[in-house]
């Protein structure tokens, strides 16, 4: 397992490791540009990707929670995943034939490209200092693709906002009403 | 018109080239524009690797030699994000290349620093099956 964390502060990405018990015997490594989100087509934590041994992907990223401690609103059943992983990883079982792998993945529209450009580039303001010309390209990015999870609550803790606030519970309805896009698809419960 | 250093974020790294601001546009000379994307002006068009764009009749891309950043991710369908007044430029891949890359199936080359600022790249585990999770402290 290689974890990766979509996370601007790397001590906050060291607080959770030094928190875990036991400690991760896994790399855990910080991404702070989002590239795995550009590269994967990933839109919200926590996804998997699972890769073989010849370097193809063999299950596109899927919001995979480990447990189920937010099931009521993930309305996903963590066991589900685990037991395709288990049965992946001793016996070379795969999930899905690679034409439904294929179909799967999420093809980036041309306003999700330009939003990762705008929020990359309001990081890198917010990184010099620049706290009000970083706010518009945030915001840019928010507009632009306002169902991704990665731009629009992973820029909460960047301008100060609580990614369990009101900001994240309007986005959350607004997203639940546009019908949960782009949301996983093992282990549902509906 | 004023010379400015700019700050040019691409998807993993930063540089930084000289460019000209005028008004709210960014404007970079050829081989500045090639360190910044990687794409040429030839003759025949803005040119990457074996891909050629027709840039003929696109007014506003060059000026005086100088290629005009937003016309440029128009002319080849790059999403760039010009910041004049900061001095400051994003550019990443078109959808379209980043929607081929992901209809491969092919693990795309990643490598990323860990808490110690050490590089750990993907292929470093090829050979073994890999499960890559996507977390974050939020």
């Amino acid at each position: 397992m290689i974890a990766v964390a979509l996370d601007e502060s790397v001590e906050a990405v060291r607080e959770w490791v030094d928190a875990a018990d036991p400690r991760p015997t896994y790399p855990v490594l910080v991404d702070q540009e989002h590239l795995v989100a550009e590269l994967f087509g990933i839109i919200n934590v926590p996804s998997t990707v699972w890769i073989d041994e010849s370097g193809r992907v063999v299950r596109p990223p899927d919001i995979t929670p480990a447990d189920n401690r937010f099931r009521d609103f993930t309305k996903i059943d963590a066991a589900v995943h685990h037991g395709a992983l288990r049965r992946w990883v001793r016996e070379g079982e795969l999930p899905l034939p690679a034409e439904e792998v294929r179909a799967r993945r999420q093809a980036p529209t041309p306003e999700l490209q330009l939003a990762r450009a705008e929020r990359r580039l309001g990081v890198h303001l917010l990184r010099g200092g620049r706290d009000d010309a970083a706010r518009r390209h945030l915001d840019r990015a928010a507009a632009l693709a306002p169902m991704d999870w990665t731009i629009r609550r992973g820029s909460m803790p960047l301008v100060g906002e609580d990614p369990f606030g009101q900001a994240f519970f309007d986005f959350y309805t607004a997203w639940e009403a546009a019908g949960r896009p782009g949301y996983g698809f093992t282990g549902h419960d509906d | 018109m004023e010379h400015i250093d700019v700050m040019v974020v691409r998807p993993g790294d930063v540089a930084t080239v000289g460019a000209t601001r005028d008004g709210d546009g960014l404007l970079l000379e050829p081989v500045a524009l090639a360190q910044a994307t990687g794409w040429t002006l030839e003759p025949q068009g803005l040119c990457r690797g074996d891909i050629c764009v027709p840039t003929r009749g696109r007014a506003g891309l060059v000026r005086d030699g100088l290629v005009d950043l937003a016309t440029f991710g128009d002319v080849v369908g790059a999403p760039v994000v010009v910041d004049a007044a900061e001095g400051a430029v994003s550019i990443t891949e078109p959808a379209g290349r980043r929607a081929g890359e992901l209809a491969s199936l092919a693990a795309p080359a990643l490598e990323l620093p860990d808490l110690d600022g050490r590089p750990v790249r993907l292929s470093d585990f090829t050979g073994r099956k890999r499960l890559l999770l996507a977390w974050a402290s939020w």
